[in-house]
């Protein structure tokens, strides 16, 4: 019992980082129908930046979330004016912008390789490998922080979306992006906005992945399997689906490797999309596309 | 619908392809270099010059194997250089032919037949890598040439029977895990430590991957099945059985593992003296080692077969402290080899080394250096280039009259194997990596730290 508690809490904690890291994808895909590959790519990239920030700077890898978010934003607004907006209206304009982001990943994989080597870097501030005890359980602390922050930032995310007026113009692009447009939307502004929002998840995310697992260029495409494993488990482009997608996704694959041993943890989240494929294929929360 | 389907389906294809092609840290391929060495011939000017003795090596310079690859090839190319700096071989210039095999398999293979059959080279050098090595060493072996062996510690490539086959390391990969019981052993007899404190209980856990498979199977008394042969290897009882220690824990994990809390969960709650963790990857064994500190899983010992390098201390901090690690070779051992004829030291290479590449030599350089020397000494020796008789002098090698190189001394056993050479053990002691163990062979040994500092 006690040993299934534990897990439970590993489980949860981990399910806290995975929901931000998908979050962002989720929003670009919800908004404007691109699926961005490239996401984990920049997730390593943000992680590399407050491994540097740690090694030069001593800022903690926690504080460069602050740095990561904004800059990240603006990167991605400007990547999404860049080499996505003259992409629209073209016919196939979401496998276009499928290809883009490959690219894109690839790209980014091949900049960082150049600067920074294939060697594996992982941060260590002191918090990374304490944990904090309570009676028979522990938390691991780097996970507290990191599970507390993701919280947070999805909090934010939420107030924004639901109580702001940009906010309920992002909700309604996702929608129907062609209504929002008729009622006086700007989608244009809206989705480069929602791009900038999930660059700068990603950027966020990779300052908690720095210290949370090691990293080298290449890692990302492991990280964005299991990503897109477990936006299609919440539904594409359902939030609160990519949340519970998430927080579901991890609880299993720890229970998995707990119980039938690590070899079969990974292949949860593989499980689980075929499942849905085949059971449920709009995803837990999504919405069947007309 | 059909459309979002169709986008994922494309994307679990597309992702599933990537991760094979990627999965590696990428890395530049160095550019391939002039092809074929210039020898210095020696000041003597008789009349006609002495055909040079040549020596073929098929290497890895450009794909998967290229790093290690360049590597092996400096480190033959600085020991033949010396040789030819120091008079020759036999009087005559040695020549290094080395070809580029692009990692691959067949093109190993043809090479060496090429080698042998077209080019008629005197000698050959072992390439890099198991799998290029037990192509290649079934060419050499159909014509009689002696092959020595840099890299390639697989059971497989040794129990083939093969007659012309030698190892230049410590011995196969099935038997490293050897290493850190001995020096564990050799310290409670030492009284370093206490008889009632020795590990009585042990978690195994490794990589389910050709190099951690193949040290845990050597640890838990394991079959090796060796292909073509039929030949099945019984490792039994293993080497923790045979320490005396108790196996309560065993769990191997995937490639692109990630839940190492969970891992490090079971094996805290199995409650073992000694973690013994294997896996070709350093990634894996950082984090690891992160996760059992984070879970506060405190084992008298623990031994991992990665962790010498600095990334290693540079991702775990005071984390290291404690770790036993095995080695093939490092700078600070001091072992004495011969080139042409005359001592040469460990710290002679280095010194040359640094001369020619301007830049510190590491295992891959240092391994092949030593099998240059012992096919140097054996072609001394027998005062030819007969390949029979230097197979028979390199088998004739004894403890009291061995090849002497900067590996220290080398001889075989019946299959090609090195005998009475364990691997080194490291400790990991206040941030910096000493030297424990074997005992009293060399200096810049120091005591072992007992037991491993809690975190």
């Amino acid at each position: 019992m006690t040993t299934g508690l534990q897990t439970l809490i590993l489980g949860l904690a981990l399910g806290g980082v995975y929901a931000l890291m998908a979050i962002g994808l989720s929003l670009t895909y919800g908004v404007m129908r691109i699926l961005n590959l490239a996401h984990a790519a920049f997730m390593v990239l943000g992680a590399y930046l407050a491994y540097w920030a740690l090694q030069i700077f001593h800022i903690d890898p926690l504080l460069s979330v602050l740095i990561n978010g904004p800059l990240f934003f603006i990167l991605g607004v400007s990547l999404y004016r860049l080499l996505f907006v003259p992409l629209a209206g073209r016919p196939r304009y979401t496998e276009a912008t499928l290809l883009l982001s490959f690219g894109l990943a690839l790209g980014v994989e091949g900049l960082m390789g150049t600067w920074w080597t294939g060697i594996y870097r992982a941060a260590n501030p002191v918090y990374a490998t304490r944990s904090i005890s309570f009676g028979p359980f522990y938390i691991p602390e780097g996970q507290l922080y990191a599970t507390v922050i993701s919280v947070g930032m999805l909090l934010v995310l939420w107030a924004f979306l639901q109580n702001t007026r940009i906010g309920r113009a992002i909700r309604a692009t996702m929608q129907n992006r062609t209504a929002a447009q008729i009622v006086g939307v700007n989608v244009e502004g809206i989705s480069a906005l929602a791009f900038g929002l999930g660059m700068a998840s990603a950027g966020i995310s990779g300052s908690l992945l720095s210290f949370l697992f090691p990293f080298f260029p290449g890692k990302h495409w492991q990280w964005i399997s299991s990503l897109l494993s477990l936006v299609v488990l919440g539904g594409m482009g359902s939030l609160i689906g990519t949340v519970v997608g998430a927080l579901l996704l991890s609880v299993a694959s720890v229970w998995v490797s707990s119980i039938l041993g690590p070899t079969w943890s990974p292949v949860t989240f593989y499980a689980a999309l075929f499942m849905v494929m085949m059971i449920r294929p709009q995803g837990l929360f999504g919405k069947k596309e007309a | 619908m059909k459309q979002l389907r169709y986008i994922v389906l494309v994307l679990v294809l597309l992702l599933s392809a990537c991760e094979g092609a990627t999965a590696t840290p990428t890395a530049t391929p160095p550019a391939p270099t002039s092809a074929v060495s210039s020898p210095t011939v020696p000041p003597a000017t008789p009349t006609t010059p002495p055909r040079p003795i040549r020596i073929g090596l098929s290497i890895p310079l450009t794909g998967d194997l290229a790093i290690a690859g360049t590597k092996h090839r400096d480190g033959y190319q600085l020991c033949v250089d010396l040789i030819n700096q120091k008079g020759g071989l036999l009087g005559r210039p040695v020549e290094l032919i080395v070809q580029d095999n692009r990692s691959d398999n067949e093109v190993t293979v043809s090479q060496h037949e090429r080698f042998i059959n077209v080019d008629k080279v005197d000698l050959l050098f072992g390439t890099f890598a198991s799998r290029l090595n037990f192509a290649a060493s079934a060419v050499a072996e159909k014509a009689g040439y002696v092959y020595p062996i840099p890299s390639g510690g697989a059971l497989r490539i040794w129990e083939r029977g093969f007659k012309y086959i030698f190892y230049f390391q410590q011995g196969a990969v099935e038997y490293i895990g050897n290493a850190p019981l001995r020096a564990l052993i050799a310290y409670r007899d030492k009284g370093i430590i206490p008889a009632e404190d020795f590990p009585k209980t042990a978690a195994v856990v490794h990589a389910d991957e050709f190099f951690g498979n193949a040290i845990a199977n050597g640890l838990l008394g394991g079959k090796v099945e060796i292909p073509g042969t039929g030949k099945v290897i019984d490792l039994a009882p293993g080497f923790l059985a045979q320490a005396g220690i108790r196996v309560v824990f065993t769990q191997k994990w995937p490639e692109g593992f990630t839940d190492w809390l969970t891992l490090a969960n079971a094996i805290k709650a199995s409650n073992p003296d000694l973690v013994m963790a294997a896996s070709g990857s350093p990634d894996d064994i950082i984090q690891l080692v992160r996760a059992l500190k984070t879970v506060g899983a405190n084992p008298k010992m623990i031994y991992t077969s990665q962790g010498t390098q600095v990334e290693f201390k540079e991702a775990l901090g005071d984390a290291v402290n404690g770790i036993i690690i095995h080695a093939s070779w490092h700078p600070l051992v001091r072992y004495v080899g011969l080139l042409a004829g005359e001592p040469f030291s460990n710290q002679d290479f280095i010194q040359a080394f640094k001369a020619k590449y301007g830049r510190e030599p590491d295992e891959d350089e240092a391994i092949p250096f030593a099998v240059c020397q012992g096919i140097e000494q054996a072609v001394r020796a027998v005062g030819s280039t007969d390949n029979k008789a230097i197979r028979d002098w390199l088998a004739s090698r004894t403890k009291d009259n061995p090849v002497k190189t900067i590996m220290g001394d080398f001889h075989w056993d019946e299959r090609g194997l090195p005998i009475g050479r364990d691997y080194l053990v490291t400790q990991w002691q206040n941030g910096e990596l000493k030297f424990v163990y074997p005992i009293g062979e060399f200096e810049g040994v120091v005591d072992l730290l007992w037991p491993r500092p809690r975190w």
